[in-house]
């Protein structure tokens, strides 16, 4: 099988796809509603897109293609609202953030569907191991070389995505001390990790035959990559955010997304070297385990500074481009999350006030659903 | 000083309690070889043996003074009761209000059909409506021990402990109606066939608020420690149901009550053990042998026919009444099937309030409440087996293997 055409879409569109979390309203725990729930949404009309993920305590909503900030975010409490209608019809409370935190895997349930069932069995326990929530955010490329330029360009701020999106830092009952622990469970599937370092389509496509003529893969859905491109949309795909906690903190990370890949493409035009990479695994870990407080190796000067630091002096430097994009809004609720802190942090004060993984669930879900 | 000092008399003068605690333990080996062997329900194993052992079975173990099982039973029954209301959602019923009528038209439908099959068999309008208003009571024992031992979640699970919960309430009060009209029937003043059933309901429900205060109080100080708090809580709840009695109250009203209200005062949701502990856990196993004890399969061999046109029409009020309703509160047609199978239990609520009837009207105990006996003891070793298929269709069990 070969790899399908890079479509072409208008550059720097966004869509945005969170998977969420479904719980009971008794204790909090996930609850296998998705079918209930997608069953109930069938019948109502709203923007995007809402499916089924793979198990069935969660579900994954998708934002159509937008471009500005102020649209982006009014389609996401739109998606919002149907979904927690649906939710309190069926007693069920909905929520974000990248792990629940005292679930048991070995009690999801894999959700009927051919493809679901395959991952199963092919996977075993990591496929349970995967009921973990997470933010994937796509960016129009106008072709198929831009889009291996800006996946590569992008990949030296990963750290910035996952610090600012952090909110799992509990684990089966236990604080794990990462911000973002759901990327542990993401990096114990064989095809983890990040892209090869190609930069132009036809190569990538020789790799991608490569790789289908050994057997392992049969689409790019079976690469877990930190960035993977979308050929059938046109887009790159950022896979590394933590669900966050609301829509808006979920909608300003993707314009800070995007309004950084408008800086690289428009402002930056440097070429991506493949000793880029090496200090990805470091920095990626960083920020993963410490957050916002992670060391930042750069790659090129090789300094060191918080990816607080590093994040501070990329919102000056795109501010300008925010602008252009009418992302300005979206850039302030950056710099408050560098400020008041992440999920994480959030989840953190929330158990040490509460005491009960149960309570911070249910204030979770409240925050989520807006009330 | 001679032998018999020291040593025990032949032949041993036993208490009776030595085959209680003889039973329990047999009782539970069985049903445990039962849940490796069969994956039956274990309940089936308590009930089973408390029939087979009890005088109404092999009369192995001598009769016991009905005061101490009542004891037990009431107990037991007020922790599952309070365990039920506990984990009901009021607010629910606001947010869907198609359960609400689901399980208004469930409790009439049950009504109406049991009554006109009693009517048609010839019985007065009054024994009926009683025995009518009995059957709308799915067993709250069944259901949440079922639900405890599958851990089943999900929609049927938490609709099937909702309705229940409901229906007991619904069950309990027109019982006392019912009684009331019975009394008008039999010449009493206009005044107190109204009165009963509202000293009940104002009553049950003081008893029951003052209950789920003192409950969050307790809680807030003694939550961290489990099993001091669950030994407080079975004193509150002896202490409820004998104080409900004492009062001429529902004991399984107010404890229901408190339950529902101790859940929808609370600003956070709380998960309690099953059954509040392991000493909760005990009291609910000897209650369901208790209950085997007092099976009386008596009404069967004359009624065998009523009992089982009583058995079917009820059952098929409830599912019918749950299909029909089933696509407006957001529930597929397995899920329907499943919910209207699971609320067919029959057990100790709709017993004690048949023992009630009777200590009231003899004739009862002697006629028609004999029949519906029988209906209790088939239903109580029948329906784990349905809600237990049920909850397993309904894909809402625990894959993971018990």
């Amino acid at each position: 099988m070969s790899l399908m055409p890079f479509a072409s879409s208008r550059p720097l569109t966004l869509g945005v796809e969170l998977e969420l979390q479904l719980l009971s309203c008794n204790d909090y725990n996930l609850v296998s509603s998705a079918p209930d729930i997608l069953r109930r949404l069938a019948k109502s009309s709203h923007p995007g897109e809402i499916k089924p993920e793979m198990t069935r305590s969660m579900i994954e909503i998708n934002t159509s293609v937008q471009y500005e900030y102020a649209v982006l975010v009014e389609e996401l409490r739109a998606l919002r609202e149907v979904v927690t209608e649906a939710g309190r019809f069926l007693d069920v409370a909905i929520a974000g953030g990248g792990t629940h935190p005292f679930q048991h895997w070995s009690e999801q349930k894999i959700f009927d569907a051919p493809r679901f069932h395959y991952l199963s069995e092919l996977y075993g326990y990591l496929a349970k191991q995967f009921t973990i929530f997470g933010q994937h955010v796509h960016i129009g490329c106008p072709g198929p070389d831009e889009a291996l330029h800006l996946m590569h360009m992008l990949s030296r701020y990963i750290p910035h995505f996952i610090a600012l999106s952090a909110s799992s830092p509990f684990v089966q009952g236990h604080d794990t001390g990462f911000a973002s622990a759901r990327l542990n469970s993401v990096f114990s599937f064989p095809l983890s990790g990040r892209a090869p370092f190609v930069l132009r389509w036809e190569e990538f496509e020789q790799f991608f035959s490569k790789m289908t003529g050994t057997g392992v893969v049969e689409s790019m859905k079976d690469f877990y990559w930190d960035i993977r491109p979308k050929p059938e949309f046109g887009t790159i795909e950022v896979r590394v955010c933590d669900t966050p906690l609301t829509v808006e903190i979920a909608a300003a990370i993707a314009c800070y997304i995007q309004s950084m890949s408008r800086y690289i493409m428009v402002e930056q035009r440097t070429a991506p070297e493949e000793d880029d990479y090496l200090v990805y695994t470091f920095n990626r870990f960083q920020a993963c385990r410490f957050g916002l407080d992670g060391i930042f190796v750069d790659p090129r000067t090789h300094e060191r500074r918080s990816i607080r630091e590093d994040i501070t002096h990329m919102l000056a430097r795109i501010s300008d481009h925010a602008r252009e994009l009418h992302a300005s809004e979206a850039l302030e609720r950056i710099r408050e999350i560098l400020i008041v802190g992440n999920g994480t942090s959030w989840l953190r004060q929330t158990y040490a006030r509460e005491h009960n993984l149960g309570d911070v669930m249910q204030l979770q879900a409240e925050l989520w659903m807006g009330n | 000083m001679t032998w018999s000092d020291y040593l025990p008399v032949w032949p041993l003068a036993v208490s009776p309690a030595l085959w209680l605690a003889l039973t329990l333990v047999v009782a539970v080996l069985i049903s445990e070889l039962m849940v490796r062997h069969l994956r039956w329900p274990r309940i089936v194993g308590y009930i089973g043996i408390g029939i087979l052992l009890g005088p109404g079975g092999l009369s192995l173990i001598p009769e016991l003074p009905a005061a101490e099982w009542r004891l037990v039973v009431d107990l037991a029954l007020g922790i599952l009761l309070f365990e039920l209301g506990n984990r009901v959602n009021l607010r629910w019923l606001k947010a869907n209000p198609w359960i609400a009528a689901t399980s208004l038209l469930e409790a009439t439908a049950t009504f109406v059909a049991v009554f006109a099959l009693l009517v048609s068999f010839g019985f007065t309008g009054a024994a009926a409506a009683i025995v009518a208003t009995i059957v709308i009571a799915t067993s709250p024992a069944i259901v949440v021990r079922m639900v405890t031992e599958s851990r089943a979640q999900g929609q049927v699970t938490d609709r099937l402990m909702l309705m229940t919960a409901l229906n007991c309430i619904y069950a309990v009060i027109f019982h006392k109606l019912a009684v009331a009209v019975m009394h008008g029937e039999t010449g009493a003043e206009f005044i107190h066939t109204v009165l009963p059933p509202l000293y009940l309901l104002g009553g049950s429900a003081l008893l029951a608020w003052l209950f789920g205060i003192t409950f969050e109080r307790i809680h807030h100080y003694l939550g961290q420690h489990e099993e001091t708090f669950s030994f407080v809580l079975f004193g509150m709840i002896a202490f409820a149901t004998i104080m409900a009695s004492t009062l001429k109250l529902s004991p399984i009203l107010v404890l229901l009550a408190a339950g529902l209200i101790t859940r929808y005062r609370r600003q956070r949701s709380r998960a309690f053990p099953p059954h509040f502990g392991s000493a909760g856990a005990v009291l609910v196993v000897l209650m369901f042998i208790a209950t085997g004890l007092a099976a009386d399969l008596g009404g069967l061999r004359d009624n065998f026919l009523l009992v089982l046109l009583l058995i079917a029409v009820r059952a098929a009020a409830k599912l019918l009444t749950v299909l029909a309703l089933a696509n407006y509160s957001g529930i597929g047609l397995r899920q329907a099937i499943s919910l209207g199978v699971a609320l067919t239990p029959m057990s100790s609520v709709a017993l004690l309030l048949t023992l009630d009837t009777g200590t009231v009207f003899p004739g009862f105990a002697s006629g028609l409440g004999l029949a519906l006996m029988s209906c209790i003891v088939i239903l109580e070793l029948v329906s784990p087996f349905l809600v237990q298929a049920a909850l397993r269709k309904a894909g809402e069990t625990s894959e993971r293997k018990t």
